[in-house]
């Protein structure tokens, strides 16, 4: 069993959230480091030393191609090895935002239970066809095996995309999904009753602020382990971080609720590793 | 070169799920800008592929790169339009649109990158173009195709070829770059008379004057020069052509500021002052900050620098810089401003050893963007302006990762002739390195080499800091426009950081204006002497002349100096991040500028002649007092429907719809963002940050510009600017012993002559200015510490002659102790609501006497403007006030600036979907319209709870502030005079028209 997880956070390329999402992974117990894609590909930093993966937020490429398809396309042909061993060895991975992305492209979400590196789904351009900065509500499905969300039911963070729409081929793909329990989580109106706020139904603009389909924000890959989402919890992990932290009395514990991810993964990996 | 060009076009899938959201976007551009609806736009992305790869073998792999099976079709070597499945009707109309050869391509630099994953052999010499095609169905009659296809491409950048219903398709084909022979470099003969001299400089686009030109021809006559020359085999009495270019860039105004340094000689009508002034920036910017640093021990590094640097705490430094890209801007909007971003980024990668760039800032001026008056030739419509700089700042900032924390957009007829664009960007780094060099101080050597680092060396960007020194008119060149590339530059902001932390770096600056001439040239200094070799420079395209590959201004580039034992590990670090790194230069110490194109010499300058040789110019200024028709209140005004009008005017009124689209939170510290409030769309005063993650200590970062006060008085507006942005800075509780400031001036061409008869006055204007901007700044303890100009806002001459109103935009950082002790602007339930400062009878300028002027209502806008007669006491109030911020009990703070007091509360009230009901009559000699929406400067307008109420007022005690009612339930706001109820409104109302008028969005998906 490991103490302190050593998480790879990837960089270069045009990703950007790699210092933020290094950084909540230490604050939630865990060592990080700031690895350059090109140090895995080259076999100068190995992958199987690390027990978490993260592929943070960003613009790899400029998004030119497609959000995330130019890193997906290094990672599935230059990392295919080292990814499918690091899933195969149980390790969580999570891709926020443009990792996200990445992780769809390069098929490890919404995957197999044994990696076949097919793109099963896409992101794609928001319905409004605008880049967009603003603070969204998520729900968590309770049943769902993602390792990552154990026990939130609700959070607020912010999205930042402008290709977040989840999108398969048909509606079967996606009710297979759900019956996997793999849709981990999904935009909702903050009116709602707390943990009942989940609906097929996509949301007006801007409850659900890309128009995707079944309000879907984050999926997980049949075991768990792989959590991909276009939300930012990790731009939520401190309370005056919130936009309505004036509002409220100041608060001396500084750490909110978008750490509880984290910390899920952290004590994943120390209870499992 | 090349065996084959494969043609690849993609289109999105249609049917369940999906769309052709980037058709949709261009149909409702279309509703929003011009009212013409179109039932359907379609759109197709075509990449043109040279290389050794066939079309067979792309066609296998078309998915894995091009296309996104999930959501896109995809073609090899065919029209999609010729594809009946895909296109089921004959289209009205098609337009095609692909860069012109050497335009930066940034999707096919990016395809190309991608293209290599796939196919390793596709060839050195492989290149990737892409173009776009919209397909219209559905065209209402009249709408010309030729119209239809100007407003979707620039001509200055990029190609359009389109058809109509019948005709066939258009098919933009592969064009590279014909690369053309290098020519040697050519002597310029300076034996000449004085006319062809000025001949030369204009024809050139060298932007010397008459005395300048004179200058260098001197140079060349001095025997002791013609010696050296002789030696290093350069031509003896005369320049060659890189001599030439290379001091036109360095004498620029751009580079050396040369209207800021003048002599200048100053009459005042009002007054009968008669005084010289030797450098306004000596005078009034950089003595007063270099006597307040001599009071403190934060302000590390001053001017010398590519930005201004002080002490956040032990452990971390704190850089900014603003800068403006304004004549690109109005060439290619999106280009231009894109280019702005990303080129101020490198002045704060370019400061010390390297800062990281932490926060964005922009503040922009356009013509109004429901302008239906005349437009000149060449000019876009401010909307189009609007639309395209904020494109480019958007991705540029978004694509590098950093927020867009703070800014403004301001309107006025005269930026149709120039929009301004200012960019800032704040910096952060370690104070000392790990080997205990201290960050903020440049260390080079004579024997370090120096490495271009990022991009290559184009056509683009030749002369664009002589250029940017010219006025606009219809013959500015296409050169001058570049598009950035965030990714190139994104990688090489990684790397160099790495070599900074690892202790590579001794030297480091950006390539701006002026190129390598500007960069290495103002290193050398440091050794006093380089010497550069032009031909191991990579370029773009071959054939670049000698003087072209010294002076481009091509984007991405910086210019590193490392210790000869470091090279290995540096060039390692670029070879990881894939970042291109090329050692171009030593570091000398002979005293000369030297360069060689291989095995030629073909330049040689002293560097004191290079850096020092300019002479000074000698301008004259004259002040009289602008004449104004006085505001004059219309008796019979209704203030409600006036409140309304005002919230929807443009300088007002919402900007979230642009705003929105700038990622304002990644790096995850942004504590006060651009909205708050409940539904997240009240206005911000001010960014506040917590850049150190774990950690609450905070910066924060504001913006001040007033620029309609200067159609009564410059001075006026400078004090306001500065005034606005520590207010702003004030809102968030920050730390007022620690705040630097950051001067952009820009102004018409204020030099008198035939084209600009009026330049004494404008002139005039600059020097009141530059006064009130000392006075100001000495008063808050705001050191300047870093600042830029840009002298010719003007476009065309003679009667249609359109120059900007002088505008000061100061840009402010400060300490902030913790962000949690912080305030918004939204109301929260149950708050007392009080005035800091005094309403004066101050509607001069103001905005309700520009929008009754325009409106007919009134017949003039002249009158008393906002003025600063006791800024220090205006200090004390804001101590007092940041005092009861930091201590927690003030959550309700805002600025009280355009619109007055009226239109501050009812923002307050918008973003806390609360009422609230206020008495505005209070002390003072204004009257209604003064306290109701004059401008007076030094006001605040602060929300407390009850429970805080007396420790409050204990706090503001001796300062000015004034009682002015609560918050109530429900939405109403109410304005009274004493028992008379001035203006009655609800949040709704409102809300729909502060958010209305700069939405812009064309309606729902």
């Amino acid at each position: 069993m490991v103490d302190t997880p050593k998480v790879a956070v990837l960089f270069g390329f045009g990703i950007n959230c790699d210092r933020e999402t290094a950084a909540v992974f230490e604050l939630a117990g865990a060592v990080s480091e700031r690895i350059h894609v090109n140090h895995f590909v080259n076999g100068e930093k190995d992958l199987s030393e690390y027990h978490i993966l993260a592929v943070p937020g960003g613009f790899s490429f400029g998004d030119h191609l497609g959000s995330g398809r130019l890193l997906g396309n290094r990672m599935r042909f230059a990392m295919r090895e080292q990814l499918a061993a690091f899933v195969a060895a149980g390790k969580p991975i999570i891709g926020i935002c443009n990792g996200f992305q990445v992780l769809v492209k390069t098929g490890l979400l919404p995957g197999k239970e044994v990696p076949d590196f097919e793109q099963r789904a896409s992101l794609t351009l928001n319905n409004s066809g605008r880049y967009e900065d603003r603070w969204v509500t998520l729900e968590f499905d309770p049943e769902s095996p993602c390792i990552w969300t154990k026990g939130i039911t609700r959070i607020e963070c912010p999205v930042r995309h402008g290709e977040g729409r989840y999108v398969m081929p048909s509606s079967s793909d996606l009710d297979e999904l759900d019956s996997n329990n793999q849709i981990v989580t999904r935009y909702v109106d903050p009116s709602t009753e707390v943990g009942k706020g989940i609906t097929d139904e996509t949301l007006p603009f801007p409850l659900c602020p890309n128009g995707s389909i079944r309000n879907i924000a984050g999926i997980c890959d049949p075991t768990g382990l792989v959590f991909g989402l276009m939300p930012h919890p990790e731009a939520a992990y401190a309370t005056f971080l919130h936009p309505h932290h004036t509002r409220s009395d100041i608060n001396e514990e500084i750490l909110a609720e978008g750490m509880q991810i984290f910390r899920n993964a952290v004590e994943y990996a120390q209870a499992n590793l | 070169m090349n065996s084959n060009i494969v043609r690849v076009e993609t289109t999105p899938k249609l049917g369940e799920g999906m769309k052709d959201v980037r058709g949709d976007s261009v149909k409702r551009q279309l509703v929003a800008d011009h009212g013409i609806e179109i039932s359907s736009v379609r759109s197709i992305v075509g990449f043109l592929i040279a290389s050794e790869i066939d079309s067979t073998q792309v066609a296998e792999r078309v998915d894995d790169v091009f296309a996104d099976p999930i959501i896109e079709e995809s073609s090899t070597d065919e029209l999609h339009l010729d594809n009946s499945n895909l296109f089921t009707e004959s289209p009205d109309m098609v337009i095609t649109i692909g860069f012109k050869p050497g335009v930066t391509d940034n999707p096919g630099k990016a395809a190309l990158d991608g293209f290599r994953t796939i196919f390793p052999d596709a060839g050195d010499e492989a290149r990737v173009s892409t173009y776009i095609t919209y397909v219209f169905n559905g065209v209402p009659e009249g709408t010309e195709i030729e119209w239809l296809a100007k407003q979707l491409h620039n001509g200055l950048i990029e190609r359009a070829l389109f058809s109509s219903k019948g005709e066939e398709y258009p098919r933009i084909e592969y064009s590279p770059v014909v690369p053309s022979d290098y020519a040697k470099p050519a002597t310029i003969d300076l034996e000449i008379s004085d006319e062809e001299l000025i001949k030369l400089s204009e024809e050139g686009l060298l932007a010397l004057n008459l005395e300048e030109m004179q200058t260098i021809q001197a140079h060349y006559r001095d025997p002791a020069i013609q010696a050296a020359r002789a030696k290093v085999g350069l031509p003896v009495k005369a320049p060659t052509d890189v001599e030439l270019e290379c001091l036109a860039q360095t004498w620029s105004e751009h580079c050396k500021h040369k209207i800021f340094a003048a002599h200048i000689h100053h009459v005042d009508t009002e007054t009968g002052e008669d005084t010289e002034i030797d450098s306004l920036f000596k005078t009034h910017i950089m003595n007063p900050t270099l006597e307040m640093k001599d009071e403190v021990d934060w302000l590390l590094s001053v001017f010398h620098d590519n930005s201004g640097v002080i002490a956040w705490d032990d452990e971390w430094s704190l850089c900014m810089k603003a800068e403006t890209h304004n004549s690109p801007s109005a060439l290619d909007p999106y280009g231009g401003a894109m280019t702005g971003i990303v080129g101020v980024n490198r002045d704060i990668l370019g400061t010390g050893l390297g800062a990281r760039p932490i926060a964005n800032t922009d503040v922009f001026c356009f013509g109004p963007p429901d302008w239906e008056g005349d437009l000149p030739d060449n000019l876009f419509h401010p909307s189009r302006v609007l639309r395209g700089v904020h494109a480019g700042v958007r991705v540029g900032g978004n694509e590098s990762g950093i927020p867009t924390v703070n800014g403004a957009i301001v309107f006025d007829d005269r930026y149709i002739g120039k929009p301004l664009v200012y960019c800032g960007t704040i910096g952060i780094m370690p104070r000392r390195l790990a080997d205990g060099r201290e960050s903020h101080e440049k260390n080079p050597q004579a024997g370090d080499r120096v490495y271009m680092v990022g991009g290559r060396v184009g056509y683009d960007g030749i002369h664009g800091a002589t250029f940017s020194s010219l006025e606009l008119t219809e013959e500015s060149p296409s050169s001058a426009v570049q598009i950035g590339d965030p990714i190139t530059q994104k990688k090489m902001v990684d790397m160099i950081l790495e070599a900074r932390d690892a202790g590579l770096i001794t030297c480091i600056t950006d390539n701006g204006a002026g190129g390598l001439s500007s960069s290495i040239g103002e290193m050398a200094e440091y050794t006093n002497g380089c010497q550069i070799d032009l031909g191991k420079v990579p370029l773009k395209q071959e054939g670049l002349s000698s003087w072209e590959i010294l002076v481009s201004e091509s984007q991405e580039r910086m210019t590193v100096a490392v210790k000869e034992s470091d090279v290995p590990a540096f060039e390692a670090l670029a070879n990881l991040h894939e970042v291109e790194a090329t050692w171009v230069a030593d570091f000398t110490n002979t005293g000369l500028f030297h360069v060689v194109h291989d095995e030629d010499t073909v330049a040689s300058l002293p560097i004191e002649f290079l850096h020092d040789g300019v002479p000074q110019l000698r301008l004259e200024s004259e002040w009289k007092k602008p004449t104004h028709v006085d505001f004059e209140a219309p008796s019979d005004a209704k203030h409600t429907p006036l409140l309304l009008r005002m919230l929807a005017r443009p300088n007002i009124a919402s900007k979230e719809t642009w705003v929105r689209q700038y990622d304002h939170e990644v790096i995850a510290q942004t504590a006060i963002k651009p909205f708050v409030g409940v539904e997240r769309d009240g206005p911000g005063d001010a960014g506040l940050l917590a850049p150190i993650h774990g950690s609450t200590h905070g910066l924060v970062v504001s913006n001040g510009i007033s620029p309609r006060y200067s159609d009564i008085d410059a001075g006026a507006m400078a004090a306001a600017a500065v005034d606005e942005a520590v207010r702003n800075a004030v809102c968030t509780g920050v730390d007022l012993t620690k705040i630097a400031g950051l001067d952009n001036f820009c102004w018409p061409d204020p030099i008198e002559s035939e084209k600009t008869p009026d330049g004494r006055f404008k002139l005039a204007q600059l020097v009141r200015a530059n006064r009130e901007l000392e006075r100001v700044c000495r008063a808050y303890f705001v050191p300047c510490i870093s600042g830029k100009d840009s002298m010719k806002n003007d476009y065309g001459g003679g009667e249609n002659k359109i120059s900007i109103p002088p505008t000061l935009l100061f840009s402010l950082f400060g300490n902030h102790p913790d962000v949690r002790y912080t305030t918004t602007s939204d109301l929260k339930p149950g708050e007392s609501l009080y005035l800091v400062g005094e309403s004066k009878q101050e509607l001069g300028a103001s905005e309700i006497a520009f929008m009754l002027k325009e409106s007919g209502e009134a017949n003039g806008i002249g009158g008393q403007v906002p003025q600063l007669p006791h800024p220090e006491k205006n200090l004390e109030s804001y101590k007092a006030l940041t005092k009861a911020i930091q201590s927690g009990i003030v959550r309700t703070a805002h600025d009280c600036s355009e619109g007055g007091v009226a239109v501050a509360v009812a923002e307050m009230c918008i973003g806390g979907r609360c009422g609230a009901a206020i008495d505005v009559d209070g002390p003072g000699e204004a009257d209604l319209w003064g306290r109701l929406w004059g401008e007076s400067l030094g006001r605040i307008i602060v929300g407390v709870k009850q429970q805080h109420r007396a420790e409050f007022l204990s706090i503001m005690k001796g300062n000015p502030l004034t009682y002015m009612g609560e918050t109530t339930d429900g939405d109403a706001m109410s304005i009274w005079d004493g028992d008379d109820l001035i203006i009655e409104a609800n949040v709704e109302e409102m809300l729909s028209a502060w958010k209305g008028s700069l939405d812009m969005t064309g309606g729902d998906q």
